[in-house]
């Protein structure tokens, strides 16, 4: 009974972060300025601990179950239930324990990084309504409820995006962010409405019974399965609607931490939720994993060119979703999780060490840095230990996904292992770029006086790299990992090359004492730097088109339409006028004209009996 | 009961409008704020009279009033009205709780409480003569409160609605009068004429005076140009009343006589309203993209979302029927809301023009509190999960997506376009450095906050928990769905139809 219990309450765990949002308004707003905004920082890291905590306890109970439903009716009316469905299982509260704790980390990380900003307080009431709708995607099991949920981490990450809002380019990249990820929800919405109206279901449990029976017209299943898709889409950063990620660093780095590690991963995890309704057209995968591919080939060359050492970062983000997306597309749910997972926890942690250099330097210009390797011991560490958990290396993070991920390619489609080994290569060679413009050579105007980071920087830090630095063993523990197979041993020799081959080039290039910030040649690096001008297609095909149309129609509008209707009341107002000069106040005049008209009147009348009138 | 509703208000606007000017600065408005608070308190005493579990007529009070004409004083609530009638309650309360330190507060207290009488009393007359009566009623307050109180082109914009609404009123009447003439009932009641349909050809011929009618006040593209300018000219106090209750009556009568009084044109109709509706919506937006002027863009926003109004009529099913009364709900509570906002924007800035404004979510020198409330505002506008937009935009576009699934689909983008426009005046008017004419803006008191907060409370609570909402009006759209769908299938002698099967469905 007890434990019944236990998993009746795994509907609480969301409402942590938002019953943190909510204790926090009062410092959010102003209300409260005599304490400083630090005490919703702390309601709100009490409130993220709490989640953790619980989702571990959970944990421990579901550990080894089946996975169970919970349903909980919200709202019914007509033919529509929209229940609220949880799904308890290993899979679910292991990434609720993985967001909570990601969240507490970046939370107690911006107690640090935000020291000294006015707006602690309304950033912790954003922390708590993102973590709070993370872990409502992780444990959802309604489509309709992840909608939502995607969609207010939409809102969220505006809000959080646009939160020094008096800076020009983040009133822009808070806007991109919006905008873009709403195309990709908007499109999801229309999905959902197509699917509950097809399938009468709104849990992925039934659409999965009904995706398995469903016979539908190919052409409607290729649309639904595409609408739906560019939900996950958008929230992933993938192409063509990656930009915002790009943009959005131009937030706060608490914020980006989790956003490159765990919000995109919830775009993705809906995604892998609803692959087995992209299974029902063959189209929809094929577009998966072109999409994937074109953003892991596209983003890891586009990384190279970037001189903010945060967009570095998110492009190669966007890249290895590409991957996820691909697997995804392959039919390989398990090893895209797994690769999020994996990905998750070492971009975190670089995103951490980013953060401690831009709070130090007060620059996140790779060209401003410089030797910082003897300075910032906790920070170096953190660094090569992500670097080393983003590539395959034996046995850190990713090397046992990638391998087994190109084990499965190497049957069914060769050409995608040379996907994976040019997005590890070239993301050797970008973290090697990285690692040496920023530790490596000789200390720079910024970088000369830079201290180590304060404590509360500092303790998240060492945790994410000592977690980072686990994860294989733990792997290894719970038997995720295949026998060591000839075509294995083939794999990971060629992975483990690959991204030798980038380390070494990135090393040769930029370890040296000249420092060679741009790429040899400039235009590639003005292709690159400006992500293949993606923002011009976006200008050139969205936003002058419908800026054009809007203006024509606000032009027909006021002088068609109104125009019309005021050219009407002129002509009215005119023919009043001319009409009154007839009036020349002569009684004659008057009596005459009625006279005529009775006579008109009494003939017209007279002429016509037959209808009736003049008896 | 009822009656109440009507005659409270309007003693208060006599009681109001006898007191001199110089009895006191105060007294006109502490009156109408009580007059306020009671008639809010009696609408909300309706929910507990009403039985929800009820699809029917209920409260029904009838006596007769010049019986050689038809014309006969029925009041009662259905499903449909209840919600618009509490909405009235509370809309004129908060009207006249933001307006404040008015000028000349005799003539205008007495004017909203008329204008508070009228609507309610249209909302809830049962005769077409009784509605027609109320609905040119409601004309009068409405002029004089934009000519008089109203911005520097008060005067155009006044006579343009004036002018506009007369000829709805025109337009409606010769359709009642058909509805009553060509009926074997001889009869101006709802009830009655619902129980003798006309056969299709007549139905037709009278949908279009009615419709047309209908497609001012509503207002519907392209009769809609009287409602940008009356909007941009009233105050803020009429332009809440005006979005949140007067384009009511336009979508009301589109359920009321549209389709419960003319069901077989109206289904005949169906696509062609399902077409206009996506017309108004992407029309709407796209004209509200290019808005320089906050309340115009407001304005165009308010004509967009009519359309999914019209889309979810014209598809009724009961889905949709639901929504299309939850989204009247809604709509009323968000648009009044953001006027609201702009209201204390342009209070406080003395400008709405989206060129001039910036930075207005400074926490020191702007607008902190307005600025978060309108962001609020805006995402429940847009259709952002959580609150009650969303929920209502759902509920219709599932349940309009049987019947028109196309035309569904593209009204769905305009809530992307609504988004996009929306968010742009945010990131216009708050975020950015102050500007110019914030830099030098003065400390304002917080009345026209409070209102705004309780909207705003609203907005989010409907949004968490509209079964709060919408269990009110189910078992009477249900009534009304399963009605058309048998008259349809009698008519045509199709049972098979998608509606009917639907409604026999869901009951």
């Amino acid at each position: 009974m007890s434990n019944l219990l236990g998993l009746e309450s795994s509907w609480w765990i969301p409402c942590y972060g938002w019953a943190g949002t909510a204790l926090a308004i009062p410092w959010a707003t102003g209300w409260v300025k005599r304490s400083g905004p630090r005490p919703a920082a702390y309601l709100n890291i009490l409130l993220t601990l709490a989640a953790f905590a619980h989702g571990l306890w959970l944990l421990r109970q579901v550990w080894g179950r089946d996975p169970q439903i919970l349903n909980y009716p919200w709202f019914r009316v007509a033919d529509l239930d929209l229940t609220l469905s949880l799904e308890i299982s290993p899979l679910t509260i292991g990434a609720v324990v993985w967001i909570s704790g990601l969240s507490l980390l970046a939370q107690i990380y911006a107690l640090g990084y935000l020291d000294k900003d006015w707006g602690l307080g309304r950033f912790a009431a954003l922390m708590g309504f993102f973590e709070g709708g993370m872990t409502g995607i992780a444990l959802s099991d309604s489509l309709f409820f992840s909608y939502a949920l995607l969609e207010m981490l939409t809102l969220s990450t505006y809000l959080l995006v646009g939160f020094w809002y008096a800076q020009p380019l983040v009133v822009t990249a808070a806007r991109d962010a919006f905008l873009t990820k709403r195309v990709g929800d908007l499109l999801l919405l229309m999905g959902v409405v197509a699917v509950s109206n097809f399938s009468g279901a709104l849990t992925f449990s039934d659409l999965r019974d009904w995706a398995a029976t469903a016979s539908l017209d190919p052409t409607w299943a290729a649309w639904m399965g595409l609408a739906l898709m560019a939900g996950p889409l958008g929230k992933c950063a993938q192409f063509p609607l990656h930009l915002w990620l790009d943009e959005a660093m131009e937030g706060p780095t608490p914020a980006s931490i989790l956003r490159n590690s765990a919000v995109v991963a919830c775009g993705a995890f809906v995604l892998i939720k609803l692959q087995p309704l992209l299974a029902l057209s063959p189209i929809t995968d094929g577009v998966l994993v072109a999409i994937g591919t074109i953003t892991a080939l596209g983003g890891s060359l586009v990384a190279l060119a970037q001189i903010d050492i945060k967009r570095t970062f998110s492009y190669s983000t966007s890249a290895y979703l590409g991957l996820v997306f691909v697997a995804v597309g392959m039919q390989q749910p398990e090893l895209a999780l797994e690769l999020l997972l994996m990905h998750g926890l070492a971009k975190a942690l670089l995103f951490m060490g980013a953060g401690s250099l831009i709070y130090t330097t007060a620059t996140q210009n790779l060209t401003e840095l410089g030797g910082l390797r003897s300075r910032m011991p906790a920070t170096v560490a953190a660094f090569a230990v992500g670097s080393l958990g983003m590539v395959a290396l034996l046995p850190l993070g990713c090397f046992w996904t990638l391998t087994r991920l190109a084990l499965v390619y190497g049957v069914l489609q060769p050409a995608l292992v040379g996907v994976l080994l040019w997005v590890n290569g070239l993301t050797a060679l970008n973290l090697a770029r990285v690692f040496g413009l920023v530790f490596q050579g000789s200390p720079q105007p910024k970088t000369r006086r830079a201290p180590e980071v304060g404590w509360l920087m500092a303790l998240p830090m060492g945790i994410l790299t000592v977690q980072t630095l686990l994860m294989p063993w733990l792997f290894g523990r719970w038997g995720l990992y295949p026998d060591w197979s000839p075509e294995l041993r083939w794999i990971a020799a060629l992975l483990t090359a690959s991204g030798l081959v980038g380390a070494a080039i990135g090393g040769w290039l930029y370890w040296g004492s000249q420092r060679r910030v741009h790429l040899p040649w400039p235009e590639l690096q003005d292709l690159l730097a400006h992500d293949f001008y993606t923002g011009h297609l976006y200008q050139a095909l969205v936003v002058q088109p419908v800026g054009a149309l809007s203006r024509g129609l606000e032009w027909l509008d006021r002088n068609g339409v109104d125009g019309l209707v005021n050219g009407v009341s002129l002509a009215f107002f005119f023919s009043g006028e001319a009409l009154k000069y007839t009036l020349s106040g002569r009684m004659q005049l008057y009596v005459l004209v009625i006279v005529m008209g009775v006579v008109l009147v009494t003939a017209w009348l007279l002429h016509s009996l037959h209808l009736g009138l003049a008896y | 009961m009822l009656s109440l509703l009507i005659g409270i208000p309007l003693l208060g606007s006599i009681w109001i409008g006898l007191i001199p000017e110089r009895a006191g600065k105060s007294i006109h408005r502490r009156l109408a704020l009580g007059f306020g608070w009671v008639l809010f308190g009696l609408s909300a005493g309706l929910l507990l009279a009403f039985d929800p579990h009820l699809g029917s007529l209920q409260l029904a009070e009838t006596m007769a009033w010049i019986p050689q004409l038809g014309l006969v004083y029925e009041l009662g609530v259905d499903g449909i009205s209840l919600p618009l009638v509490v909405m009235t309650g509370l809309l004129v309360l908060m009207a006249i709780w933001a307006s404040g330190q008015v000028e000349r507060p005799r003539l205008y207290y007495s004017l909203v409480l008329m204008l508070a009488a009228a609507v309610a009393g249209a909302f809830l007359a049962q005769n077409l003569l009784l509605f027609f009566l109320f609905y040119e009623v409601e004309l009068i307050p409405l002029y004089l409160l934009i000519a008089i109180w109203g911005g520097p082109q008060r005067t155009y914009a006044a006579t343009k609605f004036l002018i506009y609404t007369a000829l709805s009123g025109i337009l409606l009447l010769i359709g009642f009068f058909g509805l009553s003439w060509l009926s074997d009932a001889h009869s101006f009641t709802y009830t009655v004429l619902q129980a003798h349909p006309l056969p299709l050809v007549q139905q037709t011929l009278l949908l279009v005076p009615i419709l047309l009618g209908l497609a001012i006040k509503i207002p519907l593209v392209p009769f809609h140009t009287w409602l940008p300018d009356a909007h941009v000219e009233a105050s803020t106090p009429i332009s809440v009343l005006l979005a949140g209750l007067l384009l009511k009556l336009g979508t009301y009568g589109l359920l009321r006589f549209g389709l419960q009084l003319l069901p077989d044109a109206w289904e005949q109709a169906g696509p062609w309203l399902a077409g206009w509706a996506v017309v108004n919506v992407l029309y709407g937006s796209l004209d509200a993209l290019v808005q320089q002027d906050m309340k115009k863009l407001v304005a165009y926003s308010s004509i967009a979302h009519m359309g999914y109004i019209l889309l979810a009529t014209a598809a009724a099913t009961p889905l949709s029927l639901v929504g299309s009364v939850f989204q009247m709900v809604s709509h009323g509570l968000i648009s009044a809301l953001l006027f609201l906002l702009v209201g204390a924007v342009y209070t406080n800035t003395g400008t709405r023009d989206l060129r001039l404004l910036q930075g207005l979510l400074n926490p020191e020198r702007g607008l902190p509190l307005i600025g978060s409330l309108m962001v609020l505002g805006v995402m429940a506008s847009g259709g952002t999960p959580g609150m009650v937009g969303f929920i209502a935009e759902f509920t219709i576009f599932r349940g309009s997506f049987p019947v028109f699934p196309l035309q569904t689909l593209l009204c769905m983008m305009g809530t992307g376009l609504t988004a996009a426009y929306f968010l742009l005046m945010v990131n216009r008017v708050f975020f950015g450095r102050l500007s110019e004419v914030a830099t030098a803006m003065s400390r304002q008191q917080v009345r026209e906050r409070l209102p705004a907060v309780v909207l705003a409370t609203l907005v989010v609570v409907l949004g968490l928990q509209p079964a709060w909402a919408t269990h009110w009006i189910e078992p009477t759209t249900a009534d009304l769905a399963k009605s058309v769908a048998l008259s349809a299938a009698a008519t045509e002698g199709v049972v098979g139809k998608l509606t009917c099967f639907m409604a026999c469905d869901s009951s």
